[in-house]
């Protein structure tokens, strides 16, 4: 008796009925110590195109407060209640790394939002089923060693977050500083709600290193870099491209002169040369991002949204051929699509996926800027 | 570590102190009256800079719409139980006290114009912070008087969840950081101490001596205290513990508008800022047996003081390092107080 | 027929839970899973806050050790699920045996403090631990398998937790019916009830705190392997204020207030998200303002707990079914010989800073024999108690019990020498049983411990124990009141519970403070002849009384304090002869 009972049950759960909608999942940290993450992205998902590939689309929208629990069952939820076709999110790399289970398990395409290259590396086993859009730390990095070694500096402070985005960073510049002989004089932490962060940067100035490189996001990161200038400090100062954003330029003000910030093509769009793929849909981005009301300026964060809607516009075009929407096979068939997207030209870069590589972008997915007059300017 | 080093850390700590030492103070002094561990005193204080901040960038503060929402909603609970008791006397002072009164905060706000000099729109900023503990108090506390301590605590932490909640929203998640008082910096004991630095310290002092004296010297002080030890028997000797809880958040409000203007220009606040000083000012107070000003200032101080050091030595541990040092002094301080009464249950 | 539902309440809810993820949507099979583990996590917070009265701001952090335990050793080095519980367990039994030895002595906030000290502690060196993942967190944990068989999906995980959380049920329920559990919910209201009684007090904090440790291991080892991921974040400070809220909110001290209360905000912080989609749109970021304003008001209507206020409304009519036979304890404590000298004090004194509130009094007690001690209020009659009693230690003097002295013993020591008690403000456990109240009495004579309660091989104890607390309710009169809470009782019946508390331990010496305040005349008649017949049965009392016809009536002897110091002893018809008795207490110049 019990033994039909849950084979009926089984059986009605796994005869999921096709549809003619494609479905997608949108996780986000709205809410929580990443929301200056989240909140960008969630108030881009209203403005998403409502076809794509052909198909007309539904998004899910949910928020996991930055919590990996919450993101996980959030992902149940669209997965087993909403049935979608694929997830796009979650916006933090602990929450991302926390879903590959889950999206294994029920046979789901996910495009994270989140920097960690460990996000999709290896994309074999159950990261066949991962990809993402935000370049990953390592290539961001990379830019900025490079943009080091032109500049003749030999020593570097380290300063970031006590969280998973500042060791993200701290780790791969420290192996690519090391691997260059570049000196590591000090490497600190701070948190993003301290008030003070007058020790770490006391540690790090005494040093006078040529350069320091603050691994932080949004505008808790300018609270070293004021610290530093208070400290009288005057050699190189390089963020990552998680503080792009104007608030971080308001609250840092004019203790942010000349700072250089790798960043993803969109947050100068208007000055890449009309050549660069990134240009046009950086501005076509922009232009809509910035119509929103109570948007402000452009936010990379949420243009890895768009990345990512781009990237399944071209993939849902290829597996609505092969199956029909809310099945696993369409699931299957989204999956193959995504690991074979050829030159999408998003605001961030141009992505061309692969089996052996889930994340796409080239050395035109970074460009080195610095913060002159209060202003982005690209480093040419 | 040299001693420069060791005396420029030992200012910045002695600052964050003194902002921890406002919050303890503050604690201390709520929870010495109505037994509330008030959680939400650091958001009250993260909502004064970002409501000035607001003010500067010549917009209108979001506060404006926590403090109308929420005297409304206290009103309407005043009305209904002035209703049902039928006492006009009440209904009219219901008006006054959270109508009229937080109408024309509101009002000021209104009227205060962009050009307006800071002190003005310090001013106004202080004043809704100071309306919302009152609020607070009348909405969340006082229904529930009675309870214990612990359930108190848990209805402190629900506030504090619910003023981050629309904290998020009406400020948005980035950060702010006011202007200063403008003034040169002033030597002091060799050391350069910005005049920011300065106001801080000597109004936590001011603060906590004020305290101090109050609840040690004046017939008002003394009463209030009666009112937490005693409630019946304050209210038999015609003390009201309803007007005592609400003075002491009124005063908590003010503390906290006070600490948030001081605070504001020296570092970037959040909407969500509030609760990690809550906690190091939580710290200090327990130092002091959540009774004892001077004791819980001290303590106050020594976690800013410890935290500087530790960022500097070991900044990816501080916060194990100042709370596994916080763990001897919390030893001490219980085993030489014998007043298990004092406990959450 | 109410009373049958409510009887059979936790089998219905048991088959519920049995048969729900057979017609459940997979994702709400998903959600009950960790309101389970949730649930699991609370009872560890209700045998520590609700029971023992400590509040944890750290309990998390015993969660997330249980997690990262089994986590690493599953992850990394490819060990059972199974031997990764049993080392979770008695890694967080250890870790909390070191940390409870420095905490579980702080009282109050203090401790409440020292355990957010931990658990922050904690956060901070996972976050930085390179073999845990640091913040990134850990990946690559095996599924429980049972018999070979992979628990995967979210219906057979559902099952692994419906099972741990039922075992942890049952045993908690055990375990807080017994002679361990009864000190254990003593002491919320402060060490005094169990160190009277002969235990010590500080052991059984620290057992409760221990017990949280493991039971949040067990939920942690639970989370580890259905989420089969493990970040920092979940055992932080706002996790530890999650299972706080969760455990008050519910009714702490209750166990099924902690399966309330965890799937009460479990189930709010998921679903809120899509009701509020509703009302302020899809980008909302008002959740956690609404689900505070649901709490508060929650809390302001329940203030106790959702459990015992729904207790109270539905389920007032029922009393416990339990036979217990009243019973004489095998084998008792020999009383003394008429007229032999059970307590001798010598200049006992004790001051308080300045104060002298016992200064030098002497005096001596035999078996058979009723000493009634008079004095005015602030007389020092009471901190004379308690420095006989043991509770209080004095400055100078010599005691000597039963011929050996008594230098420096507690108040535990003096109980099992076989010196018993009451209060002057009745101190009884509020929402303990009448009969259970009494069985604290009983504590130092009886032997199991936890092991034995959890195992349930203390039924004969239990039954004897029981059976005798039940044989002195009847000797008080009070039988019939041995299944109502004590809280209901009224103060006179509260007293009478007292004496019957203090018997209860098997006393040579028996010292009651102001014991007929507030009985009727008619009750003060049965007390009368209730401590006549234990006279007559040998016991010493000594008895400090205001009600003048009472203790005339009843000493043997009489000794008069005032300001400290004796003023007079003798028979009472001496006693009532003395002049300065006269004047200084009775307030007649004669």
């Amino acid at each position: 008796m019990k033994k039909t009972l849950i084979g009926l049950v089984t059986a009605l759960t796994l005869v999921s009925a096709a549809r003619a909608e494609v479905r997608i999942g949108v996780i986000v940290s709205a809410t929580g110590p990443a929301a200056s993450v989240g909140v960008t992205q969630q108030r881009t998902v209203p403005v998403l195109p409502q076809k794509l590939g052909g198909q007309d689309v539904r998004y899910i929208l949910l928020d996991d407060a930055s919590d990996t629990s919450t993101t996980v069952t959030n992902a149940r939820k669209l997965i087993t209640e909403e049935k979608v076709d694929a997830i796009v999110g979650p916006s933090l790399t602990p929450n991302s790394l926390a879903l590959l289970d889950v999206i294994a398990e029920s046979k789901t395409p996910m495009i994270s939002l989140a920097g960690s290259a460990l996000i999709v590396d290896p994309p074999v086993d159950k990261r066949r089923w991962v990809f993402k859009t935000p370049q990953s730390d390592a290539q961001m990095a990379s830019i900025v060693l490079e943009h080091m070694k032109r500049k003749n500096i030999r020593s570097v402070g380290l300063i970031g977050f006590s969280d998973a985005y500042g060791e993200g960073w701290i780790k791969v510049m420290t192996g690519l500083l090391e691997g260059a002989g570049i000196k590591v004089v000090a490497s600190e932490r701070y948190q993003r709600t301290d008030t003070s962060v007058l020790g770490q940067i006391l540690k790090i100035t005494s040093q006078n290193p040529d350069a320091v490189f603050i691994a932080a996001s949004g505008t808790p990161a300018a609270l070293p870099q004021t610290t530093m200038v208070d400290r009288g400090y005057k050699g190189f100062v390089y963020q990552t491209h998680g503080v792009a954003n104007n608030d971080f330029l308001r609250v840092g003000g004019k203790a942010l002169e000349g700072t250089f910030v790798p960043a993803g093509p969109v947050l100068v769009a208007e000055q890449l040369p009309d050549s660069h793929p990134a240009k046009a849909a950086g501005l076509d981005f922009i232009k809509r991002y910035e119509a929103i009301p109570g948007a402000g300026a452009r936010s990379t964060f949420a243009a890895y949204l768009w990345d990512a809607q781009l990237i399944l516009n071209q993939a849902i075009a290829v597996a609505s051929d092969r199956a029909k929407p809310g099945t696993e096979e369409f699931r299957i068939a989204l999956r193959d699509a995504i690991e074979n997207v050829k030159d999408v030209a998003g605001p961030n870069g141009v992505y061309n996926m692969s089996p052996n590589d889930h994340l796409g972008l080239d050395e035109r997915s970074r460009v080195m800027t610095q913060i002159v007059g209060g202003e982005w300017r690209l480093v040419q | 570590m040299n001693t420069d080093v060791a005396l420029i850390l030992l200012q910045d700590g002695l600052v964050n102190g003194a902002i921890y030492t406002l919050l303890a103070t503050a604690l201390v002094l709520v929870f010495s009256v109505t037994r509330v561990i008030f959680v939400p005193q650091g958001d009250l204080v993260a909502f004064t800079a970002l409501t000035l901040s607001a003010f500067e960038a010549g917009q209108r503060p979001g506060t404006v719409w926590i403090v109308a929402f929420a005297a409304a909603g206290a009103l309407s609970l005043e009305m209904i139980e002035a209703a049902r008791q039928r006492d006009r006397a009440r209904a009219v002072r219901s008006v006054l006290r959270f109508g009229v009164i937080p109408a024309v905060v509101i009002l000021a706000l209104f009227l205060v114009p962009k050009s307006a000099p800071l002190f003005w729109k310090m001013a106004v900023s202080a004043a809704l912070i100071t309306c919302l503990g009152a609020l607070i108090y009348r909405i969340v506390f006082q229904p529930m008087a009675a309870a214990s301590p612990l359930v108190l605590l848990i209805a402190a932490i629900a506030t504090h969840l619910g003023l981050n909640s629309i904290g998020l929203h009406v400020f948005g998640p980035e950060g702010v950081r006011t202007e200063g008082f403008s003034g040169s910096p002033l030597a002091l004991f060799g050391m350069i101490v910005t005049s920011q630095a300065a106001g801080v310290l000597a109004s936590s002092v001011v603060v906590v001596a004020a305290l101090y004296i109050f609840f040690r010297f004046s017939l008002r002080g003394r009463a209030l205290l009666a009112a937490a030890h005693n409630r019946r028997g304050a209210e038999i000797v015609g003390i009201s513990t309803v007007a005592a809880g609400r003075t002491v958040f009124v005063l908590a409000g003010l503390a906290a508008a006070v600490s948030g203007l001081l605070v504001g220009p020296t570092t970037t606040l959040y909407y969500d800022s509030g609760f990690i000083l809550g906690l190091k000012g939580f710290v200090g107070a327990i130092v002091g047996g959540m009774a004892v000003f001077p004791l819980a200032a001290a303590g106050a101080l020594l976690v800013g003081t410890v935290e500087a050091f530790a960022s500097f030595w070991a900044s990816a541990y501080r916060d194990v390092i100042v709370f596994l040092l916080i763990i001897p002094v919390l030893f001490w301080r219980s085993v030489s107080t014998l007043a298990p009464e004092d406990g959450l249950e | 027929m109410t009373r049958a539902l409510v009887r059979f309440a936790p089998s219905i809810a048991l088959a519920l839970a049995a048969l729900s993820p057979l017609v459940l949507p997979t994702y709400q099979v998903a959600v009950v899973t960790y309101v389970m583990i949730a649930a699991v996590a609370c009872l560890g917070l209700v045998l520590m806050t609700g029971i023992a009265g400590m509040v944890s701001f750290g309990h998390a952090a015993f969660v997330g050790l249980g997690a990262y335990v089994s986590g690493y050793l599953s992850s990394q080095l490819g060990w059972p699920a199974w031997i990764g519980l049993a080392c979770a367990v008695i890694a967080a039994a250890l870790a909390a045996g070191l940390i409870g030895a420095i905490t579980v002595r702080m009282s109050g906030h203090y401790l409440a403090l020292a355990t957010l000290c931990f658990g922050i502690s904690f956060y901070f060196l996972v976050g930085n631990s390179e073999m845990l993942g640091r913040f990134n967190g850990l990946t690559g944990i095996a599924p429980v398998s049972v018999a070979g068989f992979e628990l995967r999906s979210e219906r057979q995980t559902y099952y692994l937790v419906l099972v741990m959380l039922v075992l942890v049920i049952a045993w908690c329920r055990q375990l807080l019916s017994s002679r361990t559990g009864r000190v254990l919910r003593s002491l919320r209201s402060g060490p005094v009830i169990a160190e009277t009684f002969g235990a010590n007090a500080h052991h059984y904090r620290l057992m409760a705190f221990v017990l949280a440790a493991v039971i949040g291991a067990v939920a942690g080892w639970l989370y580890a392997h259905v989420q089969r991921f493990l970040s920092p974040t979940p055992f932080g400070l706002t996790a530890s204020i999650d299972y706080l809220f969760m455990t008050v909110i519910g009714g702490s001290g209750q166990i099924w207030g902690a399966l309330l209360g965890a799937g009460l905000v479990t189930i709010i912080k998921h679903e809120l998200q899509d009701v509020l989609k509703f009302v302020f749109g899809p980008t909302t970021r008002l959740e956690l303002l609404v689900f505070a304003a649901i709490m508060i008001v929650v809390l302001q209507k329940a203030r106790r707990g959702l459990w015992p206020f729904l207790e109270q409304r539905f389920a007032t009519a029922i009393a416990p079914v339990a036979g217990i036979e009243p019973a004489i304890l095998p084998r008792r404590r020999a009383k003394p010989a008429h007229g032999l000298t059970v307590l001798s004090a010598s200049r006992l004194r004790r001051s308080f800073g300045g104060l002298l509130a016992v200064d030098g009094i002497s005096f001596d007690v035999k078996g058979g024999e009723i000493l009634g001690i008079l004095g005015p209020n602030g007389a020092g009659k009471s901190t004379l108690f308690n420095l006989i009693s043991g509770a209080l230690s004095r400055s100078k003097g010599e005691l000597s019990f039963l011929g050996s002295p008594s230098s420096k013993a507690s108040a535990r020591d003096m109980c099992r020498r076989g010196l018993s008690r009451t209060f002057q403000h009745a101190a009884l456990v509020q929402d303990m049983t009448v009969l259970e109240n009494v069985a604290i009495g009983a504590t130092h004579l009886g032997r199991c411990g936890l092991f034995a309660s959890s195992l349930r091989l203390d039924r004969v104890e239990e039954r004897q124990l029981l059976g005798w607390s039940m044989h002195l309710l009847d000797r008080v009169g009070l039988a019939d009141k041995a299944f109502e809470l004590a809280g209901n009782l009224s103060l006179g019946h509260q007293r009478l519970v007292e004496i019957a508390r203090a018997l209860a331990a098997d006393p040579v010496l028996l010292l009651l403070d102001e014991p007929a305040a507030g009985l009727r005349t008619n009750e003060k008649a049965v007390l009368a002849d209730l401590l006549a017949e234990l006279r007559a049965e040998g016991l010493a009392i000594v008895l400090v009384e205001h009600d003048m016809d009472f203790v005339f009536s009843l000493a043997d002897r009489l000794m008069v304090m005032n300001f400290g110091r004796r003023i007079a002893v003798g028979r009472p018809e001496e006693v009532r002869a003395d002049t300065g008795v006269q004047e200084a207490y009775l307030g007649v110049a004669a």
